[in-house]
């Protein structure tokens, strides 16, 4: 089972994410700040980064700025979450190293496709 | 709905109210408790001088106020979803332009995100006026440098909290309220690097260091093609500093953008500055 980290403070977003990928196998663990998120990231190791651009601690970029250089972590794909306007979020994604970008809010019938499209990437 | 201060409030209230205010903005900025005190202080917020908004026992918005001799700032104003489309707005502004009256301020300053029209028209309302637009830019730590312009530094100059603080007090422009002196004089360890070109050209950087993060940059060209002296400044800091996120407030457009775009930064997003006199 693959094993999706979300780093996200707002409690709506984050339940959100949880109802959307719950009839999906994955095993979701949760952040609500950038250093619990980069702490739980390392325990874990997990299979998918999602990261909120907008974080309480430390901002987003900085989160994957973080993970990025952490050897272990560099091959993790990591996916910003933003409300940001699409060509805005894809920027900042692209100067950041991020493996992709989901503008929020999310689109649920989408969603999942688009988290499942990561994993088939990464696999390849 | 009752206007209350701030003062009336916990740490740990304000930042909840003010983390449910952004929570559908397009830059949201959430803050936990240290990271709002941290910045009350830094920017001389009075919270006797700013305000919440209450109805029947439940936050509807807030707005805060800085306060310096005879200027205010207003800053983190929103309204939560809950109290939008009943006023809460001005009914917030009209506390906060009080509270600056009261302080005896001769001008009130503030910044509008770029693109949020609801709250530049509410400004519009109350007598504020654009004085000019600022950008906030980014760097992440793998922006390529250009190498080839080490070579054209002849000498650099590390420099502690209080020269730094001496520099910026004698800068040409006129800061922005985040980037005053009195707000960088308030933040702990900054550091500045005096740079010297071959071809005569001088500046100098001021920064903020941290573990993950540069902040605080203010870059001034004392000599030479800003553009130029610009990017070779940032190329020795970057140099110095090749693992941190960067992030620059409040740059206006001008020929040092340009080099602040050569050394790998790119526009976030933008912020018009405001002023009302009192």
């Amino acid at each position: 089972m693959k094993t999706i980290l979300q780093i996200e403070d707002n409690h709506a977003n984050r339940l959100l994410v949880e109802r959307v990928l719950e009839p999906h196998p994955y095993r979701l663990l949760h952040a609500a700040d950038g250093e619990s998120g980069v702490s739980l990231a390392l325990e874990e190791k997990p299979d998918l980064i999602l990261v909120d651009m907008g974080l309480p601690d430390v901002d987003g970029q900085t989160v994957v700025t973080l993970l990025k250089q952490i050897p272990d972590m560099e091959n993790i794909p990591i996916v910003a979450i933003t409300a940001w306007p699409p060509d805005k979020a894809l920027e900042m994604a692209q100067q950041y190293g991020c493996d992709g970008c989901i503008t929020k809010p999310i689109n649920v019938k989408n969603f999942p496709g688009q988290i499942a499209a990561f994993f088939t990437h990464n696999d390849a | 709905m009752v206007i209350t201060p701030a003062s009336s409030f916990t740490f740990e209230q304000l930042t909840d109210a003010y983390n449910e205010t952004r929570v559908d903005y397009l830059v949201p900025m959430p803050m936990n408790v240290a990271r709002l005190m941290e910045y009350c202080r830094v920017y001389d917020v009075s919270l006797e001088s700013s305000v919440v908004a209450v109805e029947e026992d439940v936050v509807q918005g807030l707005g805060m106020l800085g306060v310096r001799q005879d200027r205010a700032w207003i800053t983190r104003l929103g309204v939560l979803p809950v109290g939008r489309r009943k006023g809460t707005g001005s009914a917030l502004m009209a506390g906060l332009m009080a509270g600056a009256e009261k302080q005896a301020a001769k001008t009130v300053w503030l910044e509008v995100i770029k693109g949020n029209l609801p709250a530049h028209n509410l400004f519009h309302k109350f007598g504020f006026r654009e004085t000019r637009e600022l950008i906030v830019a980014r760097r992440a730590p793998k922006a390529e440098l250009n190498e080839a312009t080490f070579d054209k530094v002849k000498q650099v100059t590390a420099l502690n909290h209080e020269d730094a603080i001496i520099l910026l007090s004698h800068r040409q422009e006129r800061p922005n309220w985040l980037n005053e002196t009195e707000s960088l004089q308030n933040v702990r360890n900054l550091s500045a690097l005096l740079v010297e070109l071959k071809n005569g050209g001088r500046g100098w950087v001021t920064y903020h260091a941290g573990l993950l993060q540069l902040t605080r940059l203010v870059v001034e060209i004392t000599v030479g093609d800003p553009t130029e002296v610009t990017e070779a400044i940032l190329t020795v800091l970057h140099q110095r500093h090749r693992r941190q996120d960067s992030i620059a407030e409040n740059l206006c457009e001008d020929e040092k953008w340009f080099g602040f775009q050569k050394a790998g930064y790119f526009d976030s997003f933008r912020r018009i500055e405001m002023k009302r006199p009192l």
